[in-house]
């Protein structure tokens, strides 16, 4: 039986659930600031709060991408030894 | 000597002639001075001076007769009386109160014997006259001796020149005997008037009273040349002492033998000249003279009547002196017998008396003697005992010396003796000591072996028991637990066995932290792969190695979900073949082997399973590192054994 809280087989869960949060964060973040654009500047159009909760979100999911596969970096790219050699091959 | 003893003699016999000289004197000679004396005083002066000085004598005298008798009459005469005291002292001086009628009648008579004698004295001389005269006529007796004794030395010395003339000159011519006959002569003419004048003198000594007495000793004296004993009376002469002189005399006349004879008076006197040579040697001189006178033939005739009276003179004086001498001899000898018995007794008294204080000093000298021979040995004794004391003291010491030197010596032989011995002893025992020792060596040999066997058997069941207590706290125990504890135990034990191998493996068991955490148990392992690993694991089974992102993840559990559940020994390098097997391990209890199929994973996989193959390695290593140690236990045991 696992003792410890952060065993290795739970790594996946625990990066699961801080993309759920993180996600459900910056929705919101994005959705308040697109209401409040909306109200603000856009004299209560929608498209201003959808496009702020997407903001938020894509944020929130590249994020997550970065924390499941830490080498992924925009504009960098991982090549592996062993293709790396074939390619040199 | 001889000259003294008479001397003494005349001294006791001086009063009897000393008497008898006074009687003959008072009777010769009137007393001249006493008689006239008294005549002249007939007066009143004398009767006056008579009468007081008998009244003050008889009151004297009464008086210290009465003073006597009378106390107190003696006081008053002691006291008023002058001259009293004196006179008084004096009577009992002379024991006047003593005295009685008898004693003084003799006293008195006494006195007036004694004044008459003083007076007689007075008026005769001095009382030494008798004596004197005495003395004188012993004076001229001495020197009459002694002309005398002359005489007949040279009468002696011409009678031996005669002889020895006559002797070598027998056959001589007659000039010469001539010569010598004149000189003898005339030599014999003076011996003649000296014997004359020695007889003149001789005779008036013997005249005297106490002639028998004086004469008879001093005659021997004359002949003290020829032999020096004094002849005893009544006693001969020794053989060779017989005196020369007269039978010598008559040698030179053999010449005139042939001329009428005249009587010779030697051999009528030849029987008193033994006892008195005076006589005899008279005798002699008339019959020189005789010879003399027959040389000269013409005095012959008148010679011949001469000499006939001289001769019968002679014969009585000498056959009177015999007489006078066997009196005087005999009166001597009754005397001497007298004095004899009376100085045997007094001898006899002063014997005893002498005998008496003899006795008395010999008590006492005994009783001295006795008291110094007690002090002297005393004395003795105790000098004897510091003697003793300081001999005891040295002797003591030397023998104290000589033990001690003996004890050494003793000693010392003890110890060469006993070094003898311990040399034998030493000898035999040597073999016993050397079988001894090699029985013990093997025995020591056995014990060592058996005590390491004992040891070595001892450690392997620590080591076993350590081993078996390891396992079980660490391998067997159903929950997880440290046992670093029980590690260095076994450790330790192992270490002292010096096996390398079980040090080494425990030695790296003890540098990691599993003693710290503990192993998982099987059973745990077991299900922690079963419900929580192998699931997660196959939801994670589609995501490629490389960029894998979160769709990728997203997918694979979609269709993880999807796929059929693989069973059993299963062939596939997929992850899902890998994870059935490695359950078919592990419910076949080989976790190695569970191990070792999922350790062949990777990617995400492996990342999973990373928790859970730390696990099982870290037990499995403790499984090897016991297996090892148990195996180096069971090989130590077989070896023991």
């Amino acid at each position: 039986m696992s003792t410890k809280p952060a065993s290795s087989e739970d790594i996946l869960g625990q990066k699961y659930d801080r993309c759920l949060a993180d996600f459900l964060v910056k929705a919101g973040v994005g959705f308040s600031a697109g209401v409040v654009l909306s109200v603000v500047l856009f004299k209560r159009r929608t498209w201003p709060i959808a496009l702020s909760t997407g903001f938020g979100g894509g944020v929130a999911y590249a994020d997550c991408d970065r924390s499941f596969n830490s080498a992924r970096i925009p504009g960098t790219r991982i090549i592996s030894q062993l293709s790396e050699l074939e390619g040199k091959k | 000597m001889y000259r003294t003893l008479p001397v003494s003699r005349l001294a006791s016999s001086a009063p009897r002639g000393a008497v008898r000289v006074i009687r003959r004197r008072l009777a010769t000679e009137p007393p001249a001075p006493a008689a006239p004396l008294p005549k002249k005083k007939r007066h009143v002066v004398r009767t006056i001076l008579l009468s007081t000085t008998a009244l003050v004598g008889t009151f004297y005298i009464g008086s210290t007769f009465a003073a006597f008798q009378n106390e107190t009459y003696y006081e008053f005469f002691t006291e008023y009386v002058p001259l009293g005291y004196s006179m008084l002292s004096y009577a009992e001086g002379q024991h006047w109160d003593t005295m009685t009628v008898q004693s003084a009648t003799d006293s008195a008579k006494k006195t007036l014997a004694s004044a008459q004698r003083y007076v007689t004295d007075k008026i005769n001389g001095s009382p030494r006259t008798a004596h004197e005269a005495v003395e004188s006529a012993k004076n001229t007796r001495a020197a009459a001796v002694k002309v005398l004794q002359d005489s007949k030395d040279r009468a002696n010395a011409a009678a031996a020149r005669i002889k020895t003339g006559i002797k070598k000159e027998m056959p001589g011519t007659t000039a010469v005997v001539k010569h010598q006959s004149e000189q003898f002569s005339r030599e014999v003419n003076a011996l003649i008037r000296e014997a004359e004048a020695a007889i003149e003198k001789g005779i008036d000594v013997p005249a005297l009273p106490t002639t028998p007495e004086v004469a008879a000793p001093p005659l021997p004296h004359t002949d003290s040349t020829i032999y020096h004993a004094p002849l005893p009376l009544g006693h001969e002469l020794p053989p060779g002492y017989s005196r020369p002189p007269p039978p010598k005399k008559p040698e030179p006349t053999p010449e005139e033998a042939k001329s009428p004879q005249l009587p010779r008076l030697t051999p009528a006197l030849s029987s008193l000249s033994a006892s008195e040579p005076i006589i005899a040697h008279l005798a002699g001189t008339i019959d020189d003279l005789t010879t003399y006178v027959e040389s000269n033939p013409l005095a012959t005739a008148q010679a011949a009547s001469v000499l006939e009276t001289a001769k019968a003179d002679l014969t009585a004086l000498a056959t009177r002196i015999e007489k006078v001498r066997e009196d005087e001899r005999s009166e001597l000898e009754t005397k001497m017998d007298d004095q004899t018995r009376q100085y045997t007794l007094k001898l006899m008294e002063l014997e005893m008396e002498a005998q008496d204080r003899l006795d008395g000093q010999e008590q006492e000298f005994r009783r001295y003697l006795d008291g110094e021979r007690v002090r002297l040995t005393q004395a003795y004794r105790e000098k004897l005992e510091n003697e003793l004391q300081t001999q005891t003291e040295l002797i003591n010491e030397r023998l104290k010396e000589e033990v001690i030197a003996q004890g050494i010596e003793l000693q010392r032989r003890w110890i060469r003796e006993i070094k003898v011995r311990v040399e034998e002893e030493r000898g035999g025992r040597l073999a016993k000591i050397d079988e001894l020792s090699a029985n013990l060596k093997r025995l020591e040999r056995v014990a060592l072996d058996n005590s390491t066997y004992l040891d070595e058997n001892i450690r392997i069941h620590a080591l076993w028991s350590a081993l078996r207590a390891l396992s079980a706290s660490a391998l067997a125990y159903p929950v997880r637990k440290p046992f670093r504890e029980e590690l260095r135990v076994l450790r330790h034990i192992s270490a002292a066995r010096e096996d390398p191998v079980a040090a080494a493996v425990l030695e790296s068991l003890e540098g990691s932290d599993a003693p710290d955490v503990g192993v998982e148990p099987f059973a745990d392992l077991a299900t922690w792969f079963a419900r929580e690993v192998a699931p997660k694991v196959s939801h994670v089974a589609l995501v490629p190695d490389q960029n894998a992102g979160l769709l990728s993840h997203l997918a694979s559990r979609a269709f993880a979900g999807l796929r059929f559940k693989r069973h059993g020994l299963v062939s596939g390098d997929d992850v899902l073949s890998v994870l059935a097997r490695a359950e078919h391990y592990l419910n076949e209890k080989d976790l190695d082997s569970a191990a070792r199929e999922l350790n062949q994973l990777t990617g995400s996989a492996k990342m999973l399973l990373h928790d859970w193959l730390e696990a099982a390695r870290r037990r499995l290593e403790v499984q090897q590192a016991l297996e090892v140690v148990q195996a180096q236990a069971t090989l130590a045991s077989l070896l023991v054994v």
